[in-house]
């Protein structure tokens, strides 16, 4: 019976690296959705932002630059993220909000905001690739395939941080209030909540996530300025997948993508993979634009 | 002659009498280029400006062209002069293709679908190792040739030519255009979909048309691309060329004849004086964009305009002070 064996190889291997995959597209799907929930934007400068969190992570952390450890590395990168994402969200996104054309403005000056970030990290930190330590050493095994703690320590995070930001939106006041400006701006200033300030919330909270992910990532790739490029396309998938603005919908596009990236990764090839996720991206816009969990 | 037409005579004959000047190649280089970006910019302006279609497949139309040309001519033997028909139904096929899915949606999944197929492109020219040359690009183009007279002789001069002919076709073709019933319904369409279609314009041919007329200019400017530097890349598939092109075109003027044109040849120079800077070039670019759709929505094509309230304004506020200093 060596079919059986050659499925159970393949189908944990497919386990293995799709739990990866999904788990960092979660991270960063999630940030893009809140953002478009509540301001009705789509931001093209998440993956840069995750470059950010990246390369500032590295220089608290490695020894041949600070050195000041793993954990502060990831503080420090993660705060730098949601500062960034209140700066986006002030210059980028806040001068056009009257503008009837918002969404179409904003694309252009967050694609702007990419290019300025990704060219000012290669100017800050120069272009030779780095590598972050991993968060935690060690291997683990997962289902008889060894996966290192570090992409374990993904798995994990992901959906915690994915309850801990429902928890958040469903239970604390800040978080009813930002869905309250999602739904309805002007119902909700009127009853006493600002805008505004919900719009940085969001976007601090979604920068944040970004540059939580760009440290991830950062240990397990190589960091370039062009890190974020392809993940936050990847991102962008997952969220039209799941119905742009649905958290739920996000987190199910998210395990979907991973997992079909990693069967059609094993299957076909890394290449093909990446030209069958964009075909797939596009059948689904036209067939189904709001997703398959979207609203109208 | 209007005041108008003097100053575009005069504008394409310093333009036609500059290889005359200097033949100093970096020169000839730079304004080739900046020739060609007009073409593919003013080509952008028909479906993102004139037609209100977030069309963010354009310049992958423009890398089709370029990769199409290069492929057919040197693969395939087809002969060089054969290029630029060759990257002009290239594109306008490619155009079709995007504009299908495009026809049924609006804002932001316009953006997201053409942005997807230009990546389905690069994966696609990434894959095809042995046809595209896959990472490292399409390289050793046949120039152009014409009856033996080689395009590259005297520092490109005919590339030069060449690029000029093209960007007074289609500032011939937009002008035309524009004021022609086609461009008519283009422009109802953008300013009120549901009123125009109610009133008769069928949207999905009038949009295919307007994705196909905008195409063959990147087309035509990728293939003359293509000859000229000898290559095809996948960069031209990626985020720079988009985020120059799109500068070009809101410094320009979104929307008008002549600002995609002069936002092109402005910015090339600017890009040019900016080379020291090195990447930090890019930086201001980028700030550029922002600056421009915050403080000057019009781009440079709006600064006339502009003007003319304003001295409008002057005039008649000066009467109204009563006490000019001539009084």
């Amino acid at each position: 019976m060596e079919w059986i064996d050659q499925i159970g190889v393949a189908a944990r291997a497919i386990f293995a690296s799709g739990l990866v995959l999904s788990s960092l597209y979660v991270l960063i799907a999630a940030g893009l959705a809140i953002v478009w929930n509540t301001l009705g934007i789509f931001n093209f400068a998440h993956g840069a932002i995750m470059v950010i969190g990246a390369y500032v992570a590295w220089t608290i952390s490695d020894p041949a630059a600070l050195g000041w450890g793993m954990a502060a590395g990831v503080l420090i990168a993660v705060a730098t993220a949601a500062v960034l994402g209140l700066v986006i969200n002030r210059l980028l996104i806040l001068p056009f909000l009257s503008q009837p054309n918002l969404v179409l403005i904003t694309v252009m000056t967050t694609l702007s905001g990419a290019f300025f970030l990704e060219n000012s990290a290669l100017l800050i930190w120069g272009p030779r690739i780095k590598q972050l330590e991993k968060v935690v050493s060690g291997n683990v095994s997962i289902a008889g395939t060894a996966i290192s703690g570090h992409e374990a320590t993904i798995i994990v995070l992901a959906p915690l941080l994915m309850l801990g930001l429902w928890a958040f939106l469903r239970f604390t006041w800040v978080g009813s209030a930002v869905r309250a400006v999602a739904q309805n701006r002007e119902f909700a200033e009127l009853s006493g909540i600002r805008a505004r300030a919900m719009y940085a919330v969001a976007f601090a909270i979604s920068a944040g996530l970004a540059g939580f992910a760009g440290v991830m990532l950062g240990a397990i790739r190589f960091i370039t300025p062009g890190l974020g490029s392809e993940p936050l396309i990847k991102a962008m998938i997952v969220v039209i997948l799941g119905g742009l603005g649905s958290i739920p919908g996000t987190v199910v596009g998210a395990y979907l993508v991973g997992f079909g990236e990693a069967a059609s990764t094993y299957f076909l090839g890394a290449y093909w993979t990446q030209a069958a996720l964009f075909l797939v991206f596009i059948v689904i816009l036209v067939i189904r634009p709001n997703g398959i969990m979207g609203r109208k | 002659m209007t005041r108008k037409s003097l100053i575009i005579c005069v504008f394409f004959a310093i333009l036609a009498l500059l290889p005359v000047v200097s033949d100093d190649s970096y020169i000839r280089h730079v304004s080739i280029v900046a020739l060609l970006y007009a073409i593919v910019v003013s080509g952008w302006n028909v479906s993102l400006g004139f037609g209100g279609v977030f069309n963010f497949a354009h310049l992958a139309f423009f890398a089709i062209a370029a990769y199409a040309t290069g492929i057919l001519t040197k693969t395939y033997g087809f002969p060089s002069w054969m290029g630029v028909p060759i990257g002009i139904i290239a594109a306008v096929i490619a155009s079709l293709i995007v504009c299908l899915p495009v026809l049924r949606l609006k804002g932001i999944y316009v953006i997201l679908v053409t942005f997807g197929f230009g990546q389905l492109c690069l994966q696609f020219v990434l894959n095809q190792r042995s046809l595209t040359g896959g990472n490292f690009g399409f390289v050793q183009i046949p120039p152009l040739r014409v009856f033996g007279y080689s395009f590259r002789s005297d520092q490109a001069m005919g590339y030069y030519y060449l690029a000029l002919v093209g960007l007074i076709l289609t500032v011939v073709l937009i002008n035309w255009f524009r004021s022609s019933p086609f461009g008519w319904r283009v422009a109802a369409l953008r300013e009120n979909e549901d009123y125009a279609v109610s009133r008769g314009i069928a949207l999905a041919r009038v949009r295919l048309a307007t994705f196909a007329f905008s195409a063959i200019f990147p087309g035509a400017a990728g293939a003359i691309y293509a000859q000229y530097v000898r290559a095809a890349s996948p960069d031209m598939f990626g985020f720079s060329f988009l985020t120059i092109a799109l500068s070009m075109l809101l410094l320009g003027g979104v929307a008008t004849v002549w600002g995609p044109v002069v936002g092109a040849l402005v910015f090339a120079i600017l890009t040019e004086v900016m080379t020291p800077l090195g990447p930090g070039r890019y930086l201001v670019t980028a700030v550029l964009i922002v600056a421009i759709l915050r403080f000057f929505p019009k781009g440079l094509a709006g600064i006339p305009d502009g003007l003319a309230t304003w001295r409008a304004r002057s005039r008649k506020i000066d009467p109204a002070k009563g006490h000019g200093p001539n009084v």
